[in-house]
């Protein structure tokens, strides 16, 4: 196994400890985070499998892609204070499981293909919930410093790892085309470890008294 | 080599511009922040100021009725001592012996009614003995003194809602209680305290001669404006409703669960 997929999970097993440990103390947004980590690590470690065994992680990868999107918008769906805003959010979660059925059985067969249809989806909503928190953030600003704000963190990591995925999924024909594969695949990575950085510390920086006292 | 060149670029550029995106709204994100604590400590004074305003206007309100209360009622009493004393030099025994038992009674009448007065120039009796406490004194006085008949109603548990805004609430008993006495000629005053977990009101109601509120407004209706100022100062809303004729009520709602924003709430 590549060093790199090795440091991601031990990254991964880190930060899931990270938000068991200090589960009691979460808010109810830092609880879906710290399982959606959970479910992130349990499927890699699945796709770890599936590819040794069977030569074949589409299936897992189709999985990932859509409960990623249900924890990170139900996340938002916390976070949000407008009730426009958790109803679109709520339409959102409909949407792209019914895009998802479809993709998986129509256009990118469940056990055979990369689900890119699926993430440049979410990734795109991921873009503009992001923007939505940040504004809703500078809207109702908090006492607290802001890089104590865990809130912060989760959406500047979310913003960086739908935007930077996204270029990256973009570009892949291009990298295929010219064999830059390896890049593709560190650049994933990179990506991958440089977004869960980021939600551990959102994790770390995440309690219900500090929402309390803010 | 070229192609490579502008993939570097073209990542390096997406990452500056995420990091710019991010910076830019820290940034923002602070000027925000302290635009808000500017404003808050701006609120902050205005409440102080408004606060001490509401204590002097208390202190004076009290002192000219203490000044009142003692020529009308205590100068009075201890004069008619004087004069009964004066006529205990009769030979008449019994005489006498009633004189000086009228005295004493009077006199100990006078300790009470002063008892009382030492007690309502302090205002720290409002923290110690809480809103209901003061106001049931106050209706007892008035009723008493016989210049309004004042009934007062309490319902749900008695909860404190900070000496700010019980402060602030007893001086909007107190003014109101001015209105109905100075301009609407009113002979009942009723007082009804309703708390409940989630809203406590105060609603205070005469039976004077009322006023258009139309009319209220034009005329400047000063009285009425700071309460409903102070009112939204302690984060409570006040609804004044009259028409001529009919009397005046004003009802004072907030919610006693926001007190943290107040100081010592």
């Amino acid at each position: 196994m590549p060093v790199v997929v090795i440091i991601y999970l031990l990254l991964l097993l880190s930060v899931s400890i990270v938000g068991m440990v200090r589960y009691n103390t979460l808010t109810v947004y830092g609880k879906v985070l710290a399982w959606s980590v959970v479910m992130v690590f349990v499927c890699n470690i699945s796709n770890k499998f599936f590819s040794a065994l069977y030569h074949n992680n589409a299936p897992i990868l189709h999985t990932e892609s859509i409960l990623e999107f249900i924890f990170y918008s139900a996340i938002y769906f916390c976070l949000f204070k407008n009730k426009v805003t958790k109803v679109a959010v709520v339409a959102s979660i409909i949407a792209v499981t019914l895009f998802f059925c479809y993709n998986a059985i129509v256009l990118q067969p469940f056990g055979a293909v990369f689900p890119t249809n699926i993430y440049l989806a979410t990734l795109s909503l991921f873009t503009i919930f992001s923007l939505l928190l940040f504004r809703q953030m500078l809207l109702y600003p908090l006492k607290i410093n802001i890089v104590k704000q865990s809130v912060f963190w989760f959406n500047t990591a979310m913003l960086f790892y739908a935007t930077t995925m996204f270029f990256n999924l973009g570009m892949t024909n291009y990298y295929s085309q010219h064999n830059w594969d390896n890049f593709i695949y560190y650049f994933w990575y990179f990506i991958l470890c440089v977004f869960h950085i980021m939600i551990g510390i959102a994790l770390l920086n995440d309690s219900q008294q500090v929402q309390l006292d803010s | 080599m070229e192609k490579v060149k502008a993939l570097v670029y073209l990542t390096a550029g997406l990452f500056t511009l995420i990091s710019g995106f991010v910076i830019y709204f820290v940034v923002l994100y602070r000027n925000r922040q302290l635009k808000n604590k500017q404003e808050q400590e701006k609120q902050q004074s205005a409440f102080r100021q408004e606060l001490l305003k509401t204590r002097i206007e208390m202190q004076d309100q009290t002192l000219s009725r203490v000044s009142l209360e003692i020529h009308d009622n205590i100068t009075q009493v201890l004069s008619f001592v004087k004069l009964n004393l004066a006529l205990v030099n009769t030979p008449d025994e019994q005489q006498r012996t009633e004189k000086i038992a009228e005295s004493r009674e009077l006199v100990s009448q006078a300790i009470t009614d002063l008892r009382d007065l030492s007690k309502s120039l302090s205002l720290d009796h409002i923290t110690r003995q809480g809103l209901v406490k003061t106001i049931e004194a106050e209706a007892a006085r008035l009723t008493k003194s016989g210049v309004i008949k004042a009934d007062l109603a309490t319902t749900g548990e008695i909860i404190p809602l900070g000496e700010q805004r019980e402060l602030v609430l007893f001086r909007i008993f107190q003014e109101s209680i001015n209105n109905a006495l100075k301009h609407a000629n009113a002979t009942d005053f009723k007082i009804v305290l309703q708390y409940i977990p989630e809203m406590f009101t105060l609603t205070l109601e005469d039976n004077g001669s009322g006023f258009s509120p139309a009319a209220a407004s034009k005329g400047g209706g000063s009285g009425l404006k700071n309460i409903e100022n102070r009112a939204a100062l302690i984060g409570a809303v006040a609804e004044i409703t009259s028409a001529p004729d009919r009397g005046c009520r004003i009802k004072v709602s907030l919610n006693p669960k926001t007190k943290d924003q107040y100081p010592n709430g």
